[in-house]
């Protein structure tokens, strides 16, 4: 990644993110947010974090080879599941995903 | 009027579970930086400016996947607007605290030590503005270093691309698994799904995450109906 490429991708993140956060305070002041954008911002949450797993666990080229270490995402994200329901621990996840997908990859 | 110093020893044993995440945390993500192929100084200044673990994950991810740049920024943008949700809720601690300090505050919360920091604005113990941020920070200077160690790190281990991104895999079930599931937000998960695969059934890789997830938004939205007006 080149610096220029860097400074658009990061700066502009960078911006979005800062406003994300520090915005509300400022623009609040205190008063609740209008309903229907409340519940706009409520559904991105679930929306955006079932897209990010449907993205990385839905790899249609290797479901097309028809291998199966094409289902080795899938295999590994239930015991994450299972332990995010259970811990709520974004640790215990990682330790969890990585140690059986990791051990699937050298099966 | 408590020093310096006792705001430090209030901050840092509240901050040490996030910091010890934020290490397991942010080492893979800056071995991913790596294969990404950004230095070790890109992958520091991006943990000081953005400090957002599914952001970077992203950034590194998607950069791999050859994305656009402007698919990268809105889904980032995308993923980080919850955050809105967090200084909305934290805006009512910050009434009498300076303007420099609640920006320094906001700016650096986290999903992590938001909700450390909430449960201790809320336990009726003393707790400030000050400590929250110092609570923040620690867990921020974790991060950083975290991330310059997994830089450090790929550049000298052969770890699998597909390993290190399942680090992020892992985070985002994590995510997923402790929402509130009600109606809406049902609809919201299965909608953004079935669109990402949709649009990647269609060969649309690039955009899949943004379309999926604002078609699950819109879906949220529509079984709420006249709920809300």
């Amino acid at each position: 990644m080149s610096w220029g490429q860097f400074a658009w991708v990061a700066g502009l993140c960078a911006v979005t993110i800062f406003a994300s956060r520090v915005a509300p305070l400022f623009l609040l002041k205190g008063r609740s947010l209008p309903p229907r954008l409340a519940a706009a911002l409520d559904a991105i949450p679930p929306a955006a974090f079932a897209a990010l797993v449907a993205n990385d666990l839905f790899d249609v080229g290797a479901f097309r080879a028809a291998d199966w270490r094409a289902f080795i995402p899938w295999i590994a994200a239930a015991p994450v599941a299972v332990v995010a329901l259970r811990t709520r621990s974004l640790l215990w996840c990682i330790v969890t995903g990585v140690g059986c997908y990791g051990a699937l990859l050298l099966a | 009027m408590r020093t310096r110093d006792s705001a430090v020893k209030q901050a840092f044993p509240a901050a040490l579970p996030v910091m010890a995440g934020y290490v397991v945390l942010g080492i893979p993500c800056g071995i991913l930086g790596t294969q990404a192929g950004m230095s070790a100084a890109q992958i520091a200044l991006m943990s000081l400016l953005l400090y957002s673990g599914a952001g970077q994950y992203l950034i590194a991810s998607m950069w791999l996947a050859a994305s656009p740049m402007a698919s990268i920024v809105l889904s980032v943008s995308l993923v980080n607007s919850r955050q809105t949700l967090y200084a909305a809720a934290m805006a009512r601690f910050c009434r009498r605290t300076g303007r420099r300090l609640s920006t320094l505050f906001a700016a650096t919360l986290t999903d992590e030590s938001f909700g450390v920091n909430l449960a201790r604005f809320t336990s009726g113990e003393p707790w400030s503005v000050r400590e929250a941020t110092l609570v923040n920070l620690f867990a921020q200077g974790a991060w950083v270093l975290a991330n310059v160690a997994g830089a450090a790190l790929g550049a000298v281990l052969p770890v699998p691309t597909a390993l290190a991104s399942f680090a992020m895999t892992s985070i985002f079930i994590c995510l997923l698994c402790i929402q509130r599931f009600d109606r809406p937000a049902r609809a919201a998960a299965l909608s953004a799904a079935a669109g990402v695969c949709l649009c990647k059934l269609l060969g649309w890789t690039g955009p899949a995450i943004l379309a999926g997830a604002l078609l699950g938004i819109v879906a949220s939205l529509l079984t709420r109906g006249g709920e809300v007006s």
